[in-house]
């Protein structure tokens, strides 16, 4: 089966989607089409997240206890799994942002080393 | 919550709605905007299935194939009733017998005794090899030296037993007691359920007679009566009062109903047991001194009794050649059963491993069948990990109900072999059908379900014959058939191994069941009447037997009324089962030489006659063969022959030598009676020496000849002897035949057991011979066809099909035979008892086996000869 190349983009974007994926849902409840959109126009269409792996990454962050899920109806009057962030979510969410800052700091440091502080 | 398959669905469902609706607001058409969702979606089974996976590890989705595989697998095998319920009989035989005799093995040989301190409890034994003493116990004067010897050893118990008349509970019946001292339940770390134990201030000529009940006697004879404490019994003619009631436990040396304090037993304060070293009837333990090694308690055991020897010199002759062991009480229990219960154990094995191949046979015949199917999954794109999983669920499923039929047959299983066990260790009496038979069975059924599963050989999808054989014909490849040969000789040899050790005993049996006695034994009825008291002859009592045989004498249907002291073979194990040394007139031993030995009886006149042995020479003791008369004694034929080989062994004289008769009393020889053994069940000839009754006075064994059914006499008889004296037992009745029955019911059990594993190991064999070959003739169907179609006939191919088993048999049985006398060389040189089998009972075993193999192979052999030519030649 043709799962492996799959497999590996998830695996890459992993830590990444759930920040996103986090963070969208800080605005309030939504559900995977939204947050799909809502994150291609907030990165003004640089990012486009794969259906194949938002949903799974949405049913993982369930599974941890950091999403919850409940049917509701779109603005168009369509059934459709609404995502809410829970409590332990919100404290992950910001867990998560404190490693990305890190992240890019550190990444930022190692390509440009000169430059100091932020950019 | 967990999601399933329908919530998944609606909500990829709900996401390309939106979209397409997202879309159509835009301004696309309908159709256009559904494809693009579509399109940018991806693939909507893959995303699915990575969803589920969130959810559902791997593991679960194989398990739960696996169960569906089980239902296909149950479904399948409901279709194939025959084979299902062969496998299922035959695992279950094999996994119930090794379940029972895992239970017993584990019973007896593994756990703990329940005796506190069990690692520092040790059994002191003395044994006389050279006189044919495995244990001659000790005497009190022996144990006194001993125990101021040694150091490693803190406290030392006494036991003996003997035998009382309980009068309290019920009508009066002979107990088997034992007597110990004070310290002797404190040595062995036991508790009572109930009361308490004996003490030291229960020992001494003036402590209160004191008595303990067993566990066993407690709940068996008086339904644990709770108020049993404080009672007052009758021991014969002292009192003692019931002070408790001992936990469960081994009972070791032997299993008596009650244990009562010294004072309880005249004999046991008498001079004879206090001062005589060489009255030995006491079994001693002790208990390590915390820090002691065993080995050091050995050392200092061994040095003490050898300097006890040195210095009484006359009590230890040099031909005895007394000696000490000491062993840690549990290997003592239990030495005897382990060799016969490993043996039991590598015979469960060998049932298991004929199951199994039987079983193995069997599922490979049918996957052979199932080739076709096989081939058209793996061609489809089954994994060989799904067909194995297809495989091991219908394995799963046999094993299943098969472990399930295992454990149910091995709770009767278990009774039986700790029956059988019994005999060995007295542990066995205690063991339980237990958890860990559950245990051993399902460990047992799916090593076989795994086994089994990889038994047969799955198709490969590239190889073009797999898909030929999908039109549902049945071919069978040379491996194929060469293992299935191989299974089934195998199963023949072992069934072997074990058909031809059941025939061996079998066979002994046989010869020892219906060897001459040289008794009477079906008109002779013997009688217990336990004296109260030992060989003390008071005149009362004599009275008593005398008028016992007087009025017995009188009742119809009495042809002949004698007491004795001895019931043939049911009494050999107590104080009478040994020899004493005697001396003859006219013979001086040369120094050196060991005194001759003989065994002693005590009889009334016309015991002889009762019991239907001969007098070859002189005459019957008679009424004047009284107390102050003169000594007379009538020896056995091979007595006569060996001391007086001139040939006149009348009016010469005897005399005991053994000290414990005090002076040396000439006796005068009156007669000559024929040879019995009264020991042994194979019959051996041994010296005899009788006396009268009124010179010796020892009975307690009555015997009565009848002229018609002897049991009819026992409740005339009861009541005579109840009318003479109300605390008289009166036990044990039964015909000399069914004593020697009774006394046989150990071997019988042996060879029912072991026959029991033969048999099913037999049964096993022959359905996978005929399995075997009613699967060759169904795989070679169209062969026989053609071979009808160019002139064979049935005759022929039936022939052909009977020698093929016949081969396999004669294969199997050579294999067996081999492997046979191996291993019963090998087992001989660890157990003493396990003897080359005869040539007649293994020709017999053999004879079976390969009738019934050759009988088995008659039905696919008639069905080869039956083939329908225009049916096998379309078949295919």
């Amino acid at each position: 089966m043709a799962k492996t190349p799959d497999d590996r983009r998830l695996e890459l974007l992993q830590g990444t989607l759930d920040l996103l994926i986090l963070r969208t849902l800080q605005w309030g409840p939504q559900h995977g089409h939204g947050i799909g959109q809502a994150i291609r126009g907030n990165s003004e269409d640089l990012l486009k997240v794969e259906t194949g792996s938002l949903y799974p990454a949405l049913h993982r962050l369930e599974k941890a206890g950091w999403l919850k899920s409940e049917w509701g109806t779109s603005e168009a009057n369509q059934r459709a799994k609404f995502y809410r962030l829970t409590a332990t979510g919100k404290a992950q969410l910001s867990r998560e942002q404190d490693r990305w800052s890190q992240l890019v700091y550190a990444i930022g440091r190692v390509l440009n080393p000169r430059a100091t502080g932020e950019e | 919550m967990r999601p399933n398959q329908h919530d998944l669905d609606e909500e990829i469902r709900g996401h390309l709605a939106i979209s397409v609706q997202e879309r159509i607001a835009r301004g696309e058409d309908a159709e256009s905007a559904r494809l693009a969702a579509l399109k940018e979606f991806g693939n909507v089974l893959l995303t699915r299935d990575s969803m589920r996976r969130v959810w559902h590890a791997r593991w679960l989705d194989a398990a739960a194939a696996l169960g569906r595989d089980m239902r296909v697998g149950l479904r399948s095998l409901s279709r194939a009733k025959g084979l299902a319920i062969t496998v299922v009989v035959t695992l279950a035989l094999g996994i119930g017998a090794n379940a029972a005799i895992f239970s017993v093995v584990r019973g007896v040989l593994l756990r703990p005794l329940v005796n506190r301190g069990e690692d520092r409890l040790v059994y002191i034994r003395q044994s006389a090899p050279g006189v044919g003493a495995a244990n001659s116990t000790f005497s009190v004067p022996e144990i006194v030296d001993l125990r101021a010897a040694v150091s490693s050893i803190d406290a030392f118990g006494e036991f003996s037993t003997i035998d009382f008349t309980l009068i309290g509970f019920g009508e009066p019946r002979a107990v088997k007691a034992g007597v110990v001292d004070g310290s002797y339940f404190e040595v062995m770390g036991l508790r009572p359920v109930l009361g308490r134990l004996l003490a030291p201030s229960d020992d001494g000529p003036n402590a209160a007679g004191a008595v303990v009940l067993t566990y066993r006697f407690w709940t068996t004879a008086l339904d644990s009566d709770p108020t049993v404490v404080g009672r007052a019994i009758g021991l014969g003619a002292r009192t003692a009062t019931v002070v408790g009631v001992l936990e469960p436990s081994v009972p070791y040396p032997a299993d008596t109903e009650i244990i009562a304090n010294i004072v309880t037993s005249p004999h046991h304060l008498g001079a004879t047991m206090v001062t005589m070293r060489t009255h030995r009837m006491t079994e001693l333990f002790g208990r390590l001194r915390p820090g002691a090694s065993i080995e050091e308690a050995r050392a200092e055991l061994r040095a003490a009794h050898a300097a006890m020897m040195s210095s009484h010199p006359d009590a230890y002759p040099e031909k005895a050649e007394t000696q000490l062991s000491v062993t840690p009480l549990r290997d003592q229990i239990t030495a005897p059963a382990r060799p016969v219960l490993l043996l039991l154990l590598v015979a469960a094995a060998l049932v298991f491993v004929i199951a199994c191949s039987n079983v193995a046979n069997l599922i490979l015949a049918r996957s052979v069948r199932r080739e076709g199917e096989l081939a058209v999954r793996a061609a489809l794109g089954a994994t060989h990990g799904e067909l194995r999983r297809t495989l091991l669920a219908e394995s799963l499923v046999l094993c299943g109900f098969g472990a399930l039929l295992g454990v149910i047959l091995a709770r009767p299983m278990v009774s039986v072999v700790a029956q059988f066990a019994a005999r060995f260790s007295v542990r066995a009496l205690e063991v339980t059908v237990d958890g860990t038979l559950l245990w051993v069975g399902a460990g047992l059924a799916m090593a076989a379900a795994v086994l089994l599963a990889f038994v047969p050989r799955l198709p490969s999808a590239h190889a073009p014959t797999g898909l030929a054989l999908a039109s549902g014909s049945v071919r069978m490849t040379p491996g194929t058939s060469r293992r299935l040969r191989v299974f089934a000789t195998a199963q023949i040899a072992f069934s072997f191994v074990l058909l031809a050790g059941a025939a061996t005993l079998l066979a002994t049996l046989i010869a020892v069941q219906t060897a001459p006695t040289g008794y009477d034994m079906r008109r002779v009825l013997a009688v217990d009447l336990p004296m109260p008291t030992l060989g003390l002859g008071s005149p009362d009592e004599m009275n008593f037997y005398q008028q016992v045989t007087e009025r017995i004498g009188s009742l119809p249907g009495v042809d002949g009324v004698a007491l004795g002291n001895v019931v043939p073979w049911r009494d050999s194990e107590g104080s009478f089962g040994g020899t004493v040394s005697f001396a003859v007139e006219g013979q001086t031993p040369t120094d050196g030489e060991a005194p001759p030995r003989a065994r002693l009886r005590v009889v009334t006149p016309g015991f002889f006659d009762v019991l239907g042995v001969p007098i070859v020479a002189g005459r019957d003791f008679t009424e004047d063969d009284r107390r102050r008369s003169e000594p007379v004694v009538i020896v056995s034929r091979r007595l006569a022959q060996q001391l007086f080989p001139d040939g006149d062994a009348l009016n010469r004289t005897m005399w005991w030598t053994d000290p414990y008769f005090g002076k040396p009393v000439p006796r005068r020889i009156v007669g000559v009676a024929a040879d019995v053994d009264d020991v042994n069940l194979v019959r051996d000839v041994a010296m005899t020496v009788y006396h009268p009754l009124q010179q010796m006075w020892v009975t307690g064994r009555l015997f009565v000849r009848a002229s018609g059914d002897p049991y009819a006499l026992v409740p005339p008889i009861t009541r005579i002897i109840r009318d003479l004296s109300a605390t008289q037992a009166v036990e044990r009745a039964a015909t000399l035949e069914d004593v020697r029955l009774e006394v046989l019911a150990p071997e019988r059990l042996n060879a029912f057991v072991l026959a029991g594993f033969a048999g099913v190991a037999l049964l096993i064999a022959v359905v996978g011979v005929a399995g075997v070959l009613a699967f060759g003739v169904s795989a070679r169907t169209r062969e026989f066809g053609v071979r009808l179609a160019v002139g064979s006939t049935p005759r022929e191919l039936l022939l052909g099909i009977l020698s093929e088993g016949t081969r396999i048999v004669a294969v199997g049985i050579a294999a067996g035979a081999v492997a046979a006398y191996a291993f019963a060389a090998v087992a001989g040189a660890f157990v003493a008892s396990v003897q080359l089998p005869g040539v007649l009972p293994v020709i017999a075993a053999a004879l079976i086996l390969a009738g019934a193999a050759v009988a088995a192979s008659l039905m696919p052999a008639a069905r080869a000869s039956r083939v329908d030519v225009l049916q096998a030649l379309r078949s295919e």
